[in-house]
């Protein structure tokens, strides 16, 4: 059963001369307890639609279609049951975590304080709860650690504190974005191996946002490729690395180095803008493959083969 | 032939008590030796505060090293006087990892190609504009980009920038500090090729500081991997790649996702252990020794030196019984 299910969402930013459109009709299911992995590059619009979910549009955006969460509507809900939503049953963990951390601020009282705002839990019960949360993350001498400030922790701890705030009212659906690229590589496998463990002990669904294939790869279950706030191949993980259909898709991978000597194939020019966006498909004009009636009109999102669609006019069942 | 020589070189910074905090030396880089060939690519990996960045200041005398030598073609950088110290600087040129950050956001494009050519005196002024063209041409840029600034460009196009401004006085060496990490794959791309054209074309060597292993694997001939200040393996790419000595080494290439997990199907290593000590607090003996899965008796208390195995440099006591 799909515990998350976007329905033809369009994100748009006010202008001054009319809606821009950042993210259009998306639509992709998250199954309980799922690792989705959700690519693309800088601008593609995938963490503008992390927001949307959480309800957090940004002031001068504003979303059309749906967002269902277990059967109900989140575009529909008002300020305070939106509010009762987030970081109880979705919760979200940034790439950041200095940022995102308050630096004043204890890591215990910031965890204990969605405690007691959301469990209504006392101070002392929260703060005891902090302790375990701290430990179930894998902090060691989590009872020394909570009386600590963010900058005294290291990057890879501190993501481990957002990550024990955000699980802390047990969530159904966790969405991490970027959650390693601001780590080393050894840290990024202890993080990675976290949110897997989480994932199997919570049954936790979870939105994993980034625009490393690699961790991808060894990651997600299902793998959703966005270009220019469009969807343009989803797919199981497995199956999209082994048979990537759309050309951006073999584009991306056909420009991470592998073999030395042989010359790379990268994708030439750049990422149009939301507000020239071209005609047509959005990828026709740094396509290889493009032909003239790519510009004419943008292709749907087809079902090629069982479970893998493809946005693209060249390739067919 | 030799280009680039660093010997025993050492870069402690003096850290005062704040506060509740530490006070020492942190030693940023802590006997690094390694030697730059003519027409090659040489690496230096590793994980953040390992040291590799500050490298890259104390080749370029950007920062002045504790102890230690740089060598170019055999002469020591640190005594060079003013005018020698110019003429090193046209032929060893730097590339840094944020293009916003390191273009001048007020200079169009053409006043930042043309300063190198001015302050080195080496195209006479009628015909500077036709030299910026034929410069900016080489790293794929167009004459009509001259009179634009900075801000009118994408990531991918000002790292081109920063790729010409070093490029225009023709040097030999090109330090690249994580030249890639700013960037998108298809862009990641993009660079990459470009280089590996200037580096056929040109014979520029690279001293190429990157924590990306795959680009690594990819750009290189051959690999320094740093933790702590040292170098603990140094080797040929494809040797290391194919089989790393160091326990280090070994982890760090396993850390790395792979794309094609189906295809591989190699068997992911436990993901280490802890962290990176603080390098004002480095261990006693073999710095790696509280993270390694491999340690054993001497590690907590013996220094291992760099020194040959099998062809190759590694400081462990696993391959070099002390």
């Amino acid at each position: 059963m799909s515990l998350l299910e976007l329905r033809d969402l369009n994100i748009f930013f006010k202008s001054a001369s009319g809606p821009v459109p950042v993210v259009s009709h998306l639509s992709f299911p998250i199954r309980e307890s799922q690792i989705f992995g959700l690519a693309g590059e800088s601008g593609c619009g995938k963490s503008i639609t992390a927001l949307s979910i959480m309800g957090l549009l940004p002031a001068g955006a504003f979303l059309e279609g749906e967002i269902l969460f277990k059967g109900r509507d989140l575009t529909q809900l008002d300020g305070e049951a939106k509010r009762r939503l987030r970081g109880n049953e979705i919760s979200m963990v940034f790439q950041e975590p200095m940022t995102s951390l308050n630096p004043v601020l204890t890591v215990g009282y910031q965890i204990a304080e969605v405690l007691t705002t959301h469990k209504g839990m006392t101070k002392k019960d929260a703060m005891d709860q902090a302790v375990e949360l701290l430990r179930s993350v894998k902090i060691p001498s989590p009872e020394a650690r909570i009386k600590d400030y963010p900058h005294q922790l290291s990057g890879g701890m501190r993501q481990r504190v957002m990550i024990a705030m955000a699980i802390s009212c047990n969530p159904s659906l966790l969405i991490a974005d970027e959650p390693t690229t601001a780590l080393d590589v050894t840290i990024q496998a202890q993080i990675l191996e976290l949110i897997q463990r989480l994932r199997e002990e919570r049954r936790m669904s979870i939105l994993f946002i980034t625009h490393d294939l690699g961790v991808i790869a060894e990651n997600a279950a299902r793998v959703a490729i966005m270009y220019a706030g469009s969807l343009m191949e989803l797919a199981d993980t497995e199956e999209l690395f082994r048979n990537p259909l759309h050309p951006y898709t073999r584009g991306l991978l056909e420009s991470i180095p592998k073999e030395k000597g042989t010359p790379l194939k990268p994708i030439s020019g750049t990422v149009p803008r939301p507000e020239d966006l071209p005609e047509g498909c959005r990828y026709a004009g740094r396509c290889r493959e493009s032909d003239r009636d790519c510009g004419k009109t943008e292709p749907d999102l087809l079902e090629i083969s069982p479970n893998h669609f493809v946005r693209c006019s060249l390739v067919r069942t | 032939m030799e280009l680039l020589r660093a010997v025993s070189l050492r870069k402690f910074f003096e850290v005062k008590k704040v506060l509740k905090g530490d006070s020492g030396f942190l030693k940023a880089v802590d006997g690094v030796d390694f030697s730059l060939a003519e027409d090659s690519v040489l690496a230096l990996v590793g994980e953040s505060g390992c040291g590799k960045s500050t490298v890259a200041r104390l080749v370029l005398r950007l920062t002045e090293p504790t102890s230690g030598s740089v060598l170019f073609e055999g002469r020591d950088i640190l005594g060079l006087d003013r005018r020698q110290l110019k003429a090193f600087r046209k032929s060893v040129q730097i590339v840094f990892q944020d293009p916003f950050a390191s273009l001048n956001p007020r200079r169009t494009v053409y006043d930042t190609i043309s300063e190198p050519l001015v302050i080195h005196n080496l195209v006479p002024r009628p015909e500077m504009k036709d030299a910026a063209v034929e410069i900016l041409g080489r790293v794929g840029l167009g004459p009509e980009v001259l009179n634009r600034y900075p801000h009118e460009f994408s990531g991918g196009q000002r790292q081109r920038i920063c790729i010409a401004r070093a490029l225009a006085v023709s040097p030999r060496v090109i330090v690249a500090d994580e030249p890639l990490s700013a960037l998108d794959v298809s862009i990641q791309a993009q660079i990459i090729n470009l280089l590996q054209d200037l580096k056929k074309e040109s014979r520029i060597s690279f001293l190429f500081i990157s924590h990306d292993l795959r680009v690594v694997q990819y750009f290189s001939d051959a690999v320094g991997v740093m933790y702590l200040g040292k170098i603990v393996e140094h080797a040929g790419t494809d040797e290391l790649f194919e089989k790393p000595f160091h326990p280090y080494t070994e982890v760090l290439l396993a850390s790395a996702p792979r794309i094609y997990p189906v295809e591989t199907k190699k068997v992911h290593a436990a993901p280490l252990k802890g962290e990176v000590p603080s390098p004002l607090h480095i261990p006693p003996g073999c710095p790696f020794h509280p993270r390694c899965p491999k340690r054993f008796e001497p590690c907590d208390r013996v220094v291992p030196l760099l020194s040959e195995s099998h062809g190759r440099l590694v400081s462990c006591h696993l391959w070099n019984p002390y």
